[in-house]
């Protein structure tokens, strides 16, 4: 569904994917590991376009989307949410989340009709309200509710989409234990076909999620495999001890 | 989002009911005066469109207004076309120039936006003026009225004429209002926000832009239009960087992305400037000082203004919750 192969990007002097090759399945749950600054988010922005890589290809749905544009990707049913928050702040969650259905329905264009007001658009703000548990907040403005609350809308936007892929950058960043299992609740609640790349920092939480585990250190690709294997890894206690005693 | 509080309903009615009324009991100076609001009305309507709600802030507004105005009078003179073509003809110059114009300022944004438009504005000043199909510094006369005699009314008269600027700022109006509610305008007001998420959602973004422009652009067409049927003669002045620039106060004035704002400001700085420049030949400089008491009042214009004081006597929410992002 998802594949990169030998994807490489650079900046300046300093390589910060080196040559990082994954394959998802269709429906397949991935979470990303990786000390800070290992390249996870980096790795996120070539997948969707922003950032353009030195050499490798992306591939999505059987079709190279190497030279394709953010919003060429994004169509193809490709979506994300930013480790850091990137919302509509004076707009409402409604709003938030009518605006990318819309979007992602064609109907950002369009002159005739509000969209806001399409009953499409609205199945769909009212399920991913359930979903990410917004329900009660809908009218609220964004730049007046909660960081937890807004945590949650970034995922809620990215859904909206009706996505065919979902790249999670550490959707429970800084949001409490409890709405962080919360989270993983509504990870397990989506559909099956859905195809998921996470990045997480909570090990725990991650192996409970997880179908596969790729671990990204300085760039490279370090492990790929199942958590079982994950889990007795010298290698990742070997990086996440070293990350704890850096930080 | 674009939003029709009851405040501002209640004003829009006034003015309707407020300028049609004046129609009747004002001379013929004071129709003259109606008439040169509603055409600054309908160009600052048509700023705010994309420079308030879009953010889209555009210096080449005047330069759009005096295609219009130079499209229409051409067409009408030279061409021979009966004013309802020619007008459509002009506004569809207008539109399309603006498409244009938006499309390649699309990628660009705040300062650099700004001097793309400007470079753009006086492009076409430059050109009106020293082309010699459009009587170069000279002008041009002869723009006419649209006939309705058809339907008895004859636009050659002030009252008559009034009447019909007042009409077509309540389309301007409209279209805009219209535009703001569809897909297109909900894009806009969240291009204007977070630019970067739309795309990632799957936006084009230069095309929601330059649609966006050029619906302001056909409307500041129509204003263009309409000013050369109201002096019957125009002059590259028209197309002037320094119409763009009062637009941009006006807009300013009167409250960025309000669209009643906007109108508000235009009667405020027509009138202004007929009463101070009857007293002073300064009057530009007492427009200043009032421009800048409104900026420094940290009010979004005459409508900002009223609505923040009207806002403090409601009763604030009791939490007020954290704003940080990590
Ligand atoms: N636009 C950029 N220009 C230059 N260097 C960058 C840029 N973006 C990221 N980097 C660098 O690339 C490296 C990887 O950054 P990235 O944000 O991908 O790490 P990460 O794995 O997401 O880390 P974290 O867990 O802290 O989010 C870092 O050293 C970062 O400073
Ligand atoms: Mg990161």
């Amino acid at each position: 569904m998802l594949e990169t192969r030998n994807l490489t990007k650079s900046f300046g002097p300093i390589q910060v994917t080196k040559s990082v090759s994954l394959k998802l399945e269709k429906g397949e749950r991935r979470v990303i590991l990786g000390p800070n600054g290992a390249g996870k988010t980096t790795l996120f922005n070539q997948l969707v376009g922003e950032i353009i890589p030195n050499a490798g290809s992306i591939h999505l749905d059987g079709a190279d989307v190497t030279a394709l544009r953010v919003a060429d990707r994004a169509r193809r049913g490709l979506s994300r949410s930013y480790q850091k928050n990137t919302l509509f702040d004076a707009l409402t969650i409604r709003e938030n989340l009518g605006l990318a259905a819309a979007v992602a329905l064609g109907k950002g264009q369009g002159l005739w009709s509000d969209p806001l007001q399409s009953p499409e658009v609205r199945e769909t703000v009212r399920e991913v309200a359930a979903l990410v548990d917004l329900a009660p907040n809908l009218d609220a403005t964004v730049s007046a509710v909660s960081y937890g609350i807004r945590r949650q809308l970034e995922v809620g936007i990215a859904l909206a989409t009706r996505p065919k892929v979902i790249l999670m950058d550490e959707p429970t960043s800084g949001v409490g234990p409890e709405m962080s299992k919360g989270f993983h609740r509504l990870l397990k609640s989506l559909p099956r076909e859905l195809t998921i790349l996470i990045i997480e920092h909570d090990m725990d939480l991650a192996f409970d999620v997880a179908d596969t585990i790729t671990v990204l250190n300085y760039g490279e690709v370090v492990f790929d495999g199942l958590p079982e294997a994950a889990k007795g890894s010298q290698l990742l206690k070997d990086i996440y001890l070293g990350a704890w005693e850096d930080a | 989002m674009f939003q029709h509080t009851p405040l501002r309903l209640t004003t829009l009615a006034l003015l309707a009911a407020g300028s049609l009324a004046y129609t009747f009991a004002a001379g013929f100076f004071g129709l003259e005066i109606l008439a040169e609001i509603a055409i600054l009305a309908i160009l600052v309507i048509a700023l705010d469109l994309v420079a308030g709600f879009g953010g889209m802030v555009s210096l080449c507004h005047g330069a759009l207004l005096g295609v219009g105005a130079y499209a229409f009078t051409v067409a009408a003179t030279e061409a021979g076309l009966s004013a309802a073509p020619a007008m459509a003809l002009a506004i569809a110059l207008s539109a399309a120039l603006a498409f244009a114009i938006g499309a390649v300022c699309a990628r660009s944004t705040g300062i650099y936006f700004i001097m793309a438009t400007l470079a753009f504005g006086q492009m076409g000043y430059s050109f009106v003026f020293q082309s010699p199909l459009f009587g170069g510094d000279d002008g041009l006369a002869g723009a006419p009225r649209p006939d309705l005699g058809a339907i008895g009314i004859d636009l050659t008269d002030s009252r008559a004429f009034a009447i019909y600027a007042i009409l077509l700022v309540a389309v301007t109006y409209l279209v805009a209002a219209a535009t703001l509610r569809s897909g297109l305008g909900r894009s806009l007001v969240g291009l204007h926000h977070n630019e970067k998420r739309l795309r990632a959602l799957g936006l084009t973004v230069w095309r929601a832009k330059a649609t966006a422009f050029a619906i302001s652009g056909a409307l500041a067409g129509l204003a263009g239009c309409l000013a050369a049927q109201h002096t019957q003669y125009i002059s590259p002045g028209l197309l002037s960087w320094t119409v763009s620039g009062e637009a941009l106060v006006v807009v300013i004035l009167g409250g960025l992305g309000t669209l009643v704002g906007p109108i508000l400001g235009a009667i405020l700085f027509v009138v202004l400037k007929h009463e101070i420049s009857a007293l002073t030949p300064y009057w530009h400089a007492i427009v200043g000082l009032i421009l800048i008491a409104v900026v420094m009042s940290r009010a979004n214009g005459v409508v900002g203004f009223v609505e923040a004081r009207l806002a403090t006597r409601k009763p604030q929410p009791l939490v007020k919750e954290a704003k940080a992002d990590a």
